[in-house]
């Protein structure tokens, strides 16, 4: 039995190695020299340096200007999803809809579509019209995964707050808006909260879309990871630091949201749209 | 504020292919306490939800004091409910709760926190109006639902199985204190409840439901005392009435092969009939029915005794405790009888 | 009631005319791209091709070979995640002692930009000198391996990266299924002297059957549309060696600049995923 005990747990924790190792890896090389790097065998022990921080920071391949650019179209993605998916999901889940159960499909089916099958006719139309390499190009295509996604999300969370609140609060006459604003999303905001953090950590993370229609105006923290390994050869403490940076703000937020990460994965999967 | 008189012609409710109310006609009078009394299913929440205009009718009107309310939005009636989940806004204070219907009327800052404590004080909770709801005990969410439900002065206050989620001490208390303060306000109250307890010791009066249908309306005594179908009269009494196929021929009833005079009853002919008594109109004595006594349980005072008859049950009220397989006989009180036609079930 | 669905109406229409604009009407538009002439490094041959491009993929080696790594890959990626990570959720409901930490480290790659997981395995774990594993396969004596410079050993590499970082997912849905399974019917079990591998065949692999139907299907959509992290290891090479449909199509439209073609290999993929996402309805509807 206790042989039993430790074998699992020996499993488990190798396990937690494995999947920490490359961030955990990465952290230590962006602390290290370019020489450090290199060095054969791998080194723990090593004098850290701040430099590579520093040089992704500040220097000439400072990726400032990309962290920008990922805040503005993630933030801007977040905002405008959001305005557009709370009352969609809301009407969704709670009220009577034309054509709901069809309504629900639609929305489902639109956040499988393969993004490579949207980014060749966005890239064509978006020239079109003069729109490449804008942010508002950019939002508009983040919202072809963001939207549907955040539906789906919130759907589940509005089906969780029990029919006779709206109910309740129809017969105190506060009419249907007012219902929703004072007593709907009030107890929804836990879900809302969770929803934005995913829109935005899908946003911040997005790479095809970035790097087809962004550009010198528009390039995203991801875009400007890759093009570290293109540009300057095997600047990998350089790399793994812009790394570090660029994917704190996810890390940081994974981590507030991990009790719902399962919720937010399997969306649309569990149920909803179809009662009533 | 009066109370209102609200009449239901017609109601009709189909769910796909299920017929939830099959025709409702129903005039509730002005300060009635007035239950909708029946077994899950029956339709009677549905009614309820109508008059509330929280659903729509496939068919039908609703008119509250004479004017047409059908397709008004429950907002626009002047109806108050109280749900059996209370429906507490969980992020308000008990306080903001009771405020809320107020303020969305529109009415004046001061006016509201004058009226929420009026209304949190007639129901004992204006120490409460700080907390939250999750922070009350059941019977304080049950106050905290009524202070809500009457603080704006409905004509009409609909109430839904408000009191299934209490324990059996809480709920009578609270039942008598539901009546005193639909007298005192003067209110015009429908009570839905499966309870007949509930619904006969508060009711002014009481419509049955069955299956989306009202079998019987009256008051508890009339409904009581002559139920309307053999279903009503297995459905009321505690325990219910016993219920005995039997054979009229001539003031002669035949229950198994067992036949007894009933002379009262001789004017009904010869006819196949299902006799109702409840188990006190029932007898063990010297002559009669031939039966067996199955099984006995005390009652406190009393004791209830199942006796068999041929292949039937018969439970009878009695005061002193038989003993089991004891051979006794039966003698059913006349005036206790009631008399179903065995095809219809009704009442003859 | 009338005013609900007026209501409703009005909430909704914003999202679905929005929906309509940014997703439907551009895929109507990959249908019309994929039977033109859209070739941007010789614009001069633009123009309606009919069929044409379709009938190119029948003869195209690269196509038809990128079709199979695409089944490869999914299919390898996703049994490897569900067996994976159903046997790690087993085995850490057992574990009661930092359960918590381990679902914390199991986030850690989900919440990663694939693109990031891409560029890490290709720099901290697989290059050649310096790389962790050609660090450790030297050290157990086996010799250094180019593992994304090899062909056959390039692909494995990208299953292993994806899978990598998408196992957790499987584990954490698994994981919190397996926890809402109410203890009791495990005691009935014993009780009916089922032992361990009889409580796993006829109880836990039931009733865990929904959520595993969900993982295969959400992973198998995810796998359909990877294209970051492969794009950061290999670029799909070597040659075309890890280049699943997803990286052809790009590679035809953005490097090749041939979009018409490339709208038609986007297609093929499309459909393919609408299939899979086909297989997700039905198992809504049926339950």
């Amino acid at each position: 039995m206790k042989l039993r005990h430790a074998v699992l747990l020996a499993v488990a924790v190798l396990m937690m190695l494995v999947w920490t190792f490359p961030v955990l890896w990465g952290l230590l090389t962006s602390l290290k020299t370019e020489r450090d790097v290199l060095a054969y065998p791998p080194t723990v022990i090593f004098e850290p340096t701040a430099g590579n921080y520093r040089d992704v920071l500040f220097g000439a391949t400072s990726i400032l200007p990309n962290l920008v650019s990922s805040v503005i179209v993630s933030g801007l993605t977040t905002v405008l999803t959001m305005l557009f998916a709370i009352p969609a999901a809301y009407a969704l889940s709670r009220l009577d809809l034309p054509f709901k159960r069809a309504s629900g499909f639609y929305v489902l089916a639109t956040q499988m579509l393969p993004p490579v099958g949207l980014v060749i006719p966005y890239f064509l139309l978006l020239r079109r019209i003069g729109w490449t390499d804008t942010y508002q190009g950019l939002v508009l295509v983040y919202l072809t995964f963001a939207l549907p996604f955040a539906i789906w999300l919130l759907v589940s969370y509005f089906e969780e707050i029990p029919r006779e609140m709206e109910e309740a609060a129809l017969l105190d006459r506060a009419g249907r808006w007012r219902a929703l604003w004072h007593v709907i999303l009030p107890q929804a905001r836990g879900g809302i909260a969770v929803t934005l953090i995913f829109v935005f950590l899908n946003s911040w993370n997005e790479f095809l879309f970035a790097v087809v229609l962004g550009g010198n105006t528009v390039r995203t923290v991801t875009v400007a990871m890759f093009n570290f390994i293109s540009l300057e050869q095997t600047q990998w403490a350089r790399l793994a630091a812009a790394a570090m940076v660029g994917m704190a703000p996810v890390i940081a937020l994974g981590l507030i949201a991990q009790r719902h990460i399962v919720k937010g994965l399997t969306v649309g999967a569990v149920k909803g749209g179809a009662r009533r | 504020m009066t109370a209102a008189r609200v009449q239901l012609s017609g109601i009709v409710k189909r769910h796909g292919a299920v017929t939830a109310l099959a025709g409702i006609d129903l005039e509730i009078q002005a300060g009635e306490f007035f239950s909708l009394l029946g077994p899950s299913g029956s339709g009677k929440t549905t009614t309820l939800r109508i008059l509330a205009g929280l659903e729509a009718a496939d068919a039908g009107t609703v008119h509250v004091n004479g004017e047409d309310v059908t397709l008004l939005e429950p907002g626009a009636r002047d109806v108050a409910m109280v749900f059996q989940s209370y429906a507490l806004y969980p992020h308000m204070t008990v306080g903001e709760n009771i405020a809320f219907p107020l303020r969305m009327s529109g009415v004046a800052p001061q006016e509201i926190s004058r009226s929420v404590k009026e209304a949190a004080e007639k129901v004992r909770i204006a120490h409460l109006l700080e907390r939250k709801p999750g922070q009350l005990s059941g019977g304080q969410q049950q106050r905290c639902a009524l202070a809500r439900a009457i603080v704006r002065k409905p004509a009409l206050f609909l109430l839904d199985e408000p009191l299934s989620n209490l324990d059996a001490k809480l709920r009578i208390e609270t039942r008598v204190e539901l009546k005193r303060l639909q007298r005192a306000l003067n209110v015009t109250a429908v009570y839905v409840t499966h309870d007949q307890e509930e619904a006969l010791s508060l009711s002014d009066r009481l419509a049955v439901f069955m299956d989306g249908r009202i079998v019987q309306m009256g008051t508890p005594e009339e409904v009581f005392s002559r139920p309307a179908t053999v279903a009503v009269a297995g459905f009321l009494g505690n325990p219910p009435m016993n219920l005995l196929p039997a054979r009229l021929d001539e003031g002669v009833a035949k229950v198994e092969s067992f036949s007894f005079p009933v002379p009262t009853l001789k004017h009904l002919g010869t006819k196949d009939v299902v006799l109702g008594i409840r188990p006190s109109g029932v007898r063990l004595s010297q002559d009669g029915l031939p039966a067996t006594v199955a099984m006995s349980e005390a009652l406190g005072e009393e004791f209830y005794a199942d006796v068999a008859v041929g292949e039937l049950l018969v439970r009878a009220r009695v005061k002193e405790r038989p003993a089991e397989r004891a051979q006794v006989r039966l003698q059913l009180d006349e005036a206790g009888l009631h008399v179903f036609d065995r095809a219809s079930g009704l009442r003859l | 009631m009338r005013g609900e669905r007026r209501f409703a109406l009005a909430l909704f229409l914003p999202a679905l005319l929005l929906l309509l604009v940014t997703t439907t009407l551009p895929l109507v538009y990959l249908l019309w791209t994929s039977v033109q002439r859209v070739d941007l490094s010789m614009p001069w041959l633009s123009g309606f091709a009919g069929l044409e491009n379709y009938a190119k993929l029948g003869g195209d080696r690269r196509f038809w070979s990128s079709l199979w790594l695409t089944f490869v890959y999914t299919g390898t990626t996703v049994a490897l995640q569900v067996v994976v990570g159903l046997g790690l959720a087993l085995l850490v409901m057992q574990v009661r002692l930092g359960q918590g930490l381990l679902r914390v480290a199991a986030i850690l790659p989900i919440v990663l930009a694939p693109v990031v997981a891409g560029l890490f395995w290709r720099s901290l774990v697989l290059a050649p000198d310096f790389g962790i594993l050609d660090f450790a396969t030297r050290a157990l004596g086996l010799g250094s391996f180019n593992w994304l410079g090899d062909p056959q050993l390039a692909l494995v590499s990208v299953i292993a990266i994806h899978t990598w970082q998408w196992t957790p997912f499987a584990f954490l849905v698994l994981l919190a299924s397996l926890a809402a399974l109410p203890p009791d019917i495990y005691e009935a079990a014993r009780l009916d002297r089922a032992g361990p591998w009889q409580r796993f065949w006829h109880i836990t692999l039931p009733l865990l059957r929904p959520a595993i139907v969900i993982v295969v299907i959400l992973r198998m959509v995810t796998a359909l549309s990877a294209f970051a992290a492969i794009f950061a290891a290999t670029g799909g090479g070597p040659g075309s060696a890890t280049e699943i449909l997803n990286l052809y199509a790009y590679r035809l439209s953005f490097t090749e600049l041939n979009l018409g073609y490339g709208a038609a290999v986007a297609t093929v993929l499309l459909f393919l995923t609408l299939a899979v996402s086909f297989g997700l309805f039905v198992f809504r509807k049926t339950r």
